[in-house]
């Protein structure tokens, strides 16, 4: 890697938002693809700083500062960008994502968000107290093809499973992959309520999404074939 | 068999490291609380309304104690009255749904404004509380009555927007420093209320400051070191207090010895039988699944507590928050059997 795209992943593990902007701004001045900084540096930094917080190294505080620092760079890429790459990025998976209604808990959900987000997918974030109707006509309205639900409540867990019947109901079931995750759920729960997948991380939710997605993309995964990471 | 003790006498006994007959068994309030829809039927005294109105809150902590067989009156019900007073916008939930932040006051940490000092005294809803702990503590002598609070970590989580928040726990300490250390001040003033109106022990819930979340360079930077100014001015009040740490431990368990609070309540998946091991000084309680009590067999539910009980924990309790259809029968199987000593 250039020396200046190593610098770049570096700042963005460093946590240092004018460091990122500067050398995001020097790589443009040196006539480097800013696709390829962004595939390269920016991608390579936050996956050095997902491998940090699933070994516990960097905590919550330090995600969030490393995703501003990663931001402040992409502010500065972007515009240089050739809108060809907006083709390209159709192809990314597309995912929905919100706490289910009841639950104002979204700490956890907001860091899956942040790393499908920083990680390659186009996410669209519903917030929390997300009704399940609201699920399924932002997912329509986004065009895409993941829907995850996060509960941090037993109180609000058995609500997960009121998206997949939306669905059902509409007709809509095999047109969206369902993934769930949050402190009460369980490979067992997800598989009960007919989710497409489940992870226990936030690491193993951006895993879970390229799994599903990969191409060739995999058969639905039939009742009961639920996909645990 | 009756017992000896009175069921407050044991339960402070338990926190001054004094011999027992036996564990305790509560549910302390707030974060913890144990007014499952089934008890608010068969009571009648409901939430919402109980949240605001002194006489339903008293009410219905009362159908709790005796409905469930928790040895204690345990309130509120919730945690969003501190954050009420400071200023963010609250939803009070349903029968079934506990009340939530509806939003926070502020976007950042550097952009808060305090109330005046004397902003908990004028809200109807600690108030209500104040009122309540006053008619139980002047009733039942007997029973233990819990006040609990949300602590300074998820207090100020709950006035600043959250994300922004945790990332100004890095990045803006002196703003992070100056709301916390504030927030704590008016929670310390909030236990002084709750203490002249009677309550016997302080329940501290912090749910944002775990170890998960911030790790143990911030969890002691901040958590416990709020945390400990808390306990100790609850102590210089001559009461007794718990923390509750959600979250797994092993980031932060060294820290976690640190806590001043006379007892440490954790969550399912932590061994309270290492921490014994590890720190003999501590005084622990819980930590009976939740899922386990909603989702479980009552057979299971007994062999569980069985095993907290071989296991010598200190205050048997749940673990986390109960979900509001827990069935009646697993919570007075885990009780009845919390206090058989055969």
């Amino acid at each position: 890697m250039q020396e200046i795209l190593q610098r770049l992943s570096d700042a963005i593990l460093a946590m240092d938002e004018d460091a990122a902007a500067q050398l995001a701004q020097e790589a443009i001045d040196a006539g480097l693809d800013p696709t390829e900084v962004i595939d390269s540096a920016c991608l390579d930094g936050m996956e050095r700083v997902g491998t940090l917080f699933e070994q516990e190294e960097y905590f919550i505080p330090e995600l969030l500062s490393s995703a501003d620092a990663l931001y402040a760079a992409l502010d500065v890429l972007r515009p240089h960008v050739h809108p060809s790459v907006a083709e390209r990025q159709r192809a990314l998976p597309r995912v929905v994502i919100g706490s289910i209604e009841g639950d104002t808990h979204d700490i956890g959900k907001n860091v899956v968000s942040l790393i499908l987000s920083t990680g390659g997918c186009e996410v669209r974030d519903l917030g929390r107290d997300v009704p399940s109707t609201e699920f399924v006509r932002a997912a329509q309205d986004f065009a895409a093809n993941i829907i995850a639900i996060s509960t941090l409540m037993t109180t609000t867990m058995e609500r997960v499973g009121t998206v997949i019947e939306a669905l059902r109901k509409q007709g809509l079931r095999a047109d969206y992959l369902v993934i769930v995750g949050g402190r009460p759920l369980s490979p067992t729960f997800a598989r009960r309520i007919g989710a497409d997948g489940y992870a226990e991380t936030a690491a193993g939710a951006l895993r879970l999404v390229r799994a599903l997605t990969a191409d060739p993309r995999p058969k639905r995964p039939g009742v009961g074939d639920l996909i645990v990471l | 068999m009756s017992d000896l003790i009175s069921p407050r006498e044991r339960l402070l006994r338990a926190l001054h490291k004094e011999t027992v007959d036996r564990a305790p068994v509560i549910c302390p309030g707030g974060m913890m609380n144990a007014a499952i829809v089934a008890v608010m039927e068969a009571g009648g005294n409901k939430l919402p309304t109980a949240h605001h109105d002194a006489t339903q809150m008293t009410n219905l902590a009362y159908d709790v104690s005796t409905m469930t067989g928790f040895e204690n009156f345990g309130i509120p019900f919730c945690m969003t009255i501190e954050a009420e007073v400071l200023g963010s916008a609250i939803n009070y939930g349903t029968l079934e749904c506990e009340p939530k932040i509806q939003k926070e006051r502020f976007a950042s940490a550097a952009e808060v404004i305090f109330p005046p000092a004397d902003a908990f005294d004028d809200n109807n809803r600690v108030r209500a509380v104040a009122s309540t702990i006053h008619t139980l503590s002047s009733r039942y002598a007997d029973t233990p009555v819990i006040g609990s609070l949300t602590g300074p970590i998820s207090t100020a989580a709950s006035i600043v927007d959250p994300m922004t928040f945790l990332k100004q726990l890095r990045k803006d300490k002196d703003s992070s420093h100056r709301v916390i250390s504030q927030v704590t001040d008016y929670l310390i003033h909030y236990a002084q209320l709750l203490v002249e109106s009677g309550v016997d022990v302080i329940s501290i819930a912090d749910p944002t400051a775990t170890g998960e979340i911030l790790g143990p360079r911030m969890f002691d930077e901040y958590a416990v070191t709020y945390l400990n100014k808390l306990v100790d001015a609850i102590h210089a009040m001559g009461k007794p207090a718990i923390v509750h740490i959600c979250g797994k431990m092993e980031a932060v368990k060294p820290s976690v010895s640190q806590l001043h609070g006379d007892a440490l309540s954790v969550d399912a998946f932590v061994s309270l039988v290492k921490i014994k091991q590890e720190y003999p000084e501590i005084t622990t309680m819980g930590n009976l699944s939740t899922i386990l009590l909603e989702f479980g067999e009552a057979e299971k539910v007994e062999s569980a507590t069985d095993e907290l009980k071989n296991k010598k924990i200190d205050i048997l309790a749940p673990a986390c928050g109960l979900s509001t259809s827990t069935p009646l029968k697993n919570i007075s199987t885990f009780t009845a059997v919390a206090k058989n000593n055969g």
